[in-house]
């Protein structure tokens, strides 16, 4: 009993993380159609930043997190302008082999700055676990939950009661006629772009605070896929709510069939879930006609 | 397609024939000689590059059969040559298996596997089928680093070189004229399938799936079908990969380079059948290239970067090529090609 709740706690505070950097694959699905494959290498590279900033430059620790939020704003702002903008239009091929495309040339600038291939940051949070009934957690992973719920709630209500998040999902829905009520579409996607940045860098910063900055960050960019997946794509809410369920069956299926089950769980449901429920759990069910 | 002027046809099969004028049978015979001459005057440093050329344009045309002709994305070609490269290993290692019958054991098993991951493509396709091939490189290579009572985990297994009776492919000459002779088939019969029945009916798939199946088509047939070819190209591919090296471990099939042979293939350009041979090739060369002479020649003049920064360099020039090509040519060099071919005809009269 006692393991089961460790397990279900544990589970559920990495699931929040994966649910974060989900919810940056969300945010540009649900505005440009465009299913951004180079997550994790978002990820790895604001990590790689916040390191330079705070380890190599030696910057007091809120000007490196206001630098990474800047690089990551530059970041976001510079691949829509030249990487995806061009590509409007284009077949849906194009636009997946463009992320990836992306995922590679991120990668290799990664090597070339950071050739180390492994990197600390300092730790932001406190070290010592914290006790809820009978299980023991890490504080780390659970301001990481927190964080990420409270970014999820943000985004919501962006998407709900602002004028830009209005117009996001209208564009997602239907470009042309958005384009018709004068709404600037190009500016839209740019202002996806950057906050998917936003939220990878927070997700980075957050994952490697609490280990290290290594390759893994990509490995777990690949396995938030399934919580998109299981979610649906154009679902915060899914994120929010598959996250803890992949979270749980992976700590489940580690303490039950050994660790290095554990890996293969995420893709398991992937493959799972897109036979038999291949629009997630809130996903919008696509009709098409001829 | 554009034929010179004054050449006419005068049956269906000649108009049908891939080489159809006096100019292109003698470009092509040349050609063939000029490939298959080539070890006598190759310098040996060059036959590794040669042929690991000659065994990724298979899995690439294999990738073109599945990508470019049937629409269907598929991001674990790597996956799927490893499939191939371990049932040689296992079928002639341990079973002593002829070769030939194991290079094709290899590719109907990496077909199997394939169909088995083709099955989602009934119900999504784009970015959903995108994701469960990416899930399917993982699967396969978590199944071949765990299952370590057959694959030996990341020990690897050695492999003997092939062998057709008692003649042993035992020199980098001889693996050079097994590989092309297994790759220039491939490459036609991947243009002659495209040109038949099912080259239509897959490309009636990727413009439109749903027209296509009013059209009477039977578009899961079909999709699993280009999933079956594509596989099984990449488990020959894997197969040659696999006594070439003499030794495969699952860590030589990275998703990393599943998304190569992508690139590879949107280089060359999507759909036609030239365009895998030319996008491989490039990129390949560009990559020794990249790794023998620019690396080492950065790490010397550039000294403000830490050492060791040189081994992102291929990463982010692929990426870029790859993102540049995208941008500006989406057709790829195949299309530059032709374009040039018919601007040429033509000149110096340009209309």
């Amino acid at each position: 009993m006692d393991t089961f709740i460790q397990n279900s706690i544990s589970g559920i505070a990495i699931g929040m993380v994966y649910a974060l950097i989900a919810l940056g694959f969300a945010l540009i699905w649900k505005s440009s159609r465009v299913a951004n494959l180079a997550l994790g290498q978002l990820v790895l590279i604001s990590s790689w930043f916040t390191y330079g900033m705070l380890m190599q430059l030696k910057f007091p620790f809120w000007f490196g997190m206001l630098m990474t939020i800047a690089f990551a704003v530059l970041l976001g702002w510079l691949i829509e302008r030249l990487a995806l903008r061009p590509l409007i239009g284009q077949p849906i091929l194009s636009l997946i082999a463009v992320t990836l495309g992306l995922a590679y040339f991120l990668e290799g600038l990664t090597a070339f700055i950071w050739p180390q291939g492994q990197g600390y940051l300092p730790r932001v949070f406190p070290q010592e676990s914290i006790r809820i009934g009978p299980a023991t957690i890490q504080q780390e992973l659970l301001w990481g939950a927190v964080i990420s719920l409270v970014l999820f709630i943000l985004l919501s209500l962006f998407f709900k009661y602002h004028k830009m998040g209005i117009a996001m999902r209208a564009t997602a829905d239907d470009q042309l006629a958005v384009q018709a009520c004068a709404v600037p579409v190009t500016r839209i996607f740019s202002m996806s772009w950057i906050f998917a940045c936003i939220v990878a860098a927070i997700g980075g910063i957050l994952i490697s605070s609490i280990a290290a900055i290594n390759y893994g960050l990509v490995e777990t960019g690949f396995k938030s896929f399934s919580v998109v997946i299981l979610g649906g794509m154009e679902s915060f809410l899914g994120c929010i709510v598959a996250g803890p369920i992949i979270g749980i069956c992976e700590t489940f299926g580690g303490s039950l069939f050994g660790s290095s089950v554990k890996e293969l769980i995420p893709f398991l449901i992937i493959m799972i879930v897109i036979m038999f429920k291949p629009f997630g759990l809130f996903g919008e069910e696509r009709i098409e006609r001829i | 397609m554009s034929l010179p002027c004054g050449t006419r046809n005068y049956s269906y099969n000649t108009d049908m024939a891939i080489i159809r004028t006096k100019t292109q049978w003698v470009l092509f015979s040349l050609f063939l000689l000029a490939l298959f001459t080539l070890p006598f005057y190759l310098p040996s440093s060059w036959f590794d590059t040669v042929n690991s050329i000659g065994i990724i344009v298979i899995a690439v045309v294999g990738l073109n059969i599945l990508m470019g002709y049937c629409g269907q994305l598929s991001l674990g070609q790597a996956g799927f040559m490893a499939v191939g490269a371990f049932t040689t290993a296992i079928f002639s290692q341990s079973l002593q298996m002829p070769f030939l019958l194991s290079l094709v054991c290899s590719g109907l098993s990496a077909g199997l596997i394939g169909l088995i991951f083709g099955i989602p493509s009934l119900r999504v396709k784009g970015f959903y089928l995108a994701i469960s091939t990416i899930a399917a490189q993982f699967i396969i290579i978590w199944v071949l680093k765990n299952w370590t009572d057959v694959t030996h985990g990341a020990n690897g297994l050695d492999v003997l070189q092939a062998s057709i009776g008692n003649f042993v492919f035992d020199s980098e000459a001889r693996q050079y004229y097994l590989i092309f002779s297994i790759a220039s088939l491939s490459v036609l019969f991947a243009t002659n399938l495209a040109r038949g029945r099912i080259g239509r009916a897959f490309i009636a798939v990727r413009d439109n799936d749903l027209a296509a199946e009013v059209m009477g088509i039977n578009v899961f047939n079909y999709k699993l079908l280009g999933f079956f070819l594509g596989c099984f190209f990449a488990g020959l591919a894997g197969s040659l990969y696999a006594q070439y090296k003499g030794h495969i471990s699952y860590e030589d099939f990275t998703f990393q380079q599943s998304i190569l042979y992508i690139g590879m293939l949107i280089v060359g350009g999507l759909g036609s059948s030239l365009g895998p041979i030319l996008g491989t090739v490039l990129i390949e060369s560009l990559q020794k290239g990249l790794t023998y002479w620019v690396a080492p020649w950065l790490e010397q003049t550039v000294t403000f970067l830490p050492t060791g920064f040189s081994s992102g360099l291929n990463l982010m020039v692929f990426g870029l090529a790859f993102i540049l090509i995208l941008i500006f040519e989406p057709r790829g060099l195949a299309h530059l090609w032709s374009l040039f071919k018919g601007s040429y005809r033509l000149w110096p009269f340009s209309y």
